[in-house]
Order: structure tokens, then sequence, then C-alpha cells
């Protein structure tokens, strides 16, 4: 799954760390999810989705589309 | 220094609440594993009380504090960061099928009397390095 995670937080100019905090979860999940090596749970994905005030779908696509 | 050109140890970070729960784990560990030895040496030189109840009840210590050990571990995997959490599933289930496929050849091998000794300190100690392997395996694909 492809996302905007890093763009998104590039934008707010926070670092990996600032937004594990915000989200709780460590820097590492931060930095796998960015990197495309971790899909998020749904929980989190909502929780990042608020954040960022975004829908999911604009921050998480699918590698291609199934449906 | 760049991130990405960190060694992968120092990219591996956990959240308070997982070194908390871990630091949890390791103080039932340790006094399991005291209690186990401690028990095992009483009973190897005949320092406890003869009969079955004094038997019973040195084996009955390091049984609760290893049943302590299992539910803290139990309320960390809960607890734990989501990706920590898969790299722990991911490490147990290399454990459970490493221990499960050596423990069925270790059991023809003493069928066939190439070894002698039993096998499960041989099998317990399998499992505990492979899942300790498997954790830094999944640190070092997710770092």
């Amino acid at each position: 799954m492809k996302n905007r995670l890093k763009v998104l937080r590039a934008e707010r100019d926070w670092t990996q760390a600032e937004l594990a905090k915000e989200l709780d979860v460590s820097r590492q999940t931060v930095n796998a999810i960015e990197t495309g090596k971790f899909d998020p749970s749904l929980p989190l994905a909502f929780r990042i989705a608020r954040l960022f005030q975004s829908p999911i779908e604009a921050i998480f696509t699918p590698d291609e589309e199934v449906y | 220094m760049e991130d990405s050109k960190k060694p992968f140890w120092r990219r591996c970070e956990t959240t308070a609440r997982d070194r908390r729960n871990q630091r949890r784990i390791i103080v039932w560990g340790l006094a399991w594993m005291v209690t186990w030895l401690a028990a095992g040496f009483l009973i190897k030189f005949d320092l406890i009380p003869p009969g079955m109840l004094a038997a019973v009840a040195a084996t009955l210590v390091p049984m609760v504090l290893g049943i302590g050990t299992v539910l803290a571990y139990r309320h960390f995997l809960r607890e734990a960061d989501e990706l920590r959490r898969k790299i722990e599933v991911e490490a147990l289930a290399l454990a459970v099928g490493v221990g499960l496929v050596g423990g069925f050849t270790y059991f023809l091998l003493e069928r066939a009397a190439v070894v002698s000794e039993s096998g499960v300190l041989v099998m317990i100690m399998l499992i505990t390095f492979t899942h300790a392997v498997g954790v830094v395996l999944g640190q070092r694909r997710y770092a």
C-alpha cells in the first residue's frame, strides 16, 4: 500500500518522533509506514486520517486497484 | 547522521509503555529463573524434606512465577506498539515452528539411540534462542 505520510508530515514540518508521539506509536512504526514496509491497522489509519484532517483514501492508496 | 545510515539497532525505538512492560517481563522472568534454579538445586542435593508435599511446594513457586511471566508477556503483547506486536508474533511463529520440527526430530534421534539425554532443556533453549533471533531479524527487516 502506498501512502502520503511523509509528504503530509513534511508539510507540517514534523519529525518522525513528533508524529509518533501524536499517534502513540514508536518512531520505528512511523518510519516503517513511510517506507512502505508496514501497513498500519485500520484504527491507526483512522488516527492518522484524523490527525491530518484528511479522508483515509487521500492518504493511503492500494498498490493496484483490485476491485 | 542521516537516519538510513544508522545501524539498524539504533533505528529501533520503542514506546515508553513498551519499555515499561518489557521491564515487567524481565522482573517476572528473573524471579522465575532464580526460583527454578534454586528448586533444581534443592531437589538435586536432597536439601528439601522427604515427601511428596515438599517436592510439590518446591516446584510450585517457580511454576507460579512462570505463569506470572507468561501473563506479563501477554500484557506486553496486548499493549504493544503494533509494529512491535507484529515482530513478536512473527518471532513466536518461527520459534514454535522450529520447536515443533526440532522436538519431533529429537524424539526420533532418541528412539534411534543417537542421543540419550532427554531433550526437554534443549528444546526450551532452542525455542528461546529462535524467538530472540526472530525478534532481531524482525527489527532489522522493519528498521
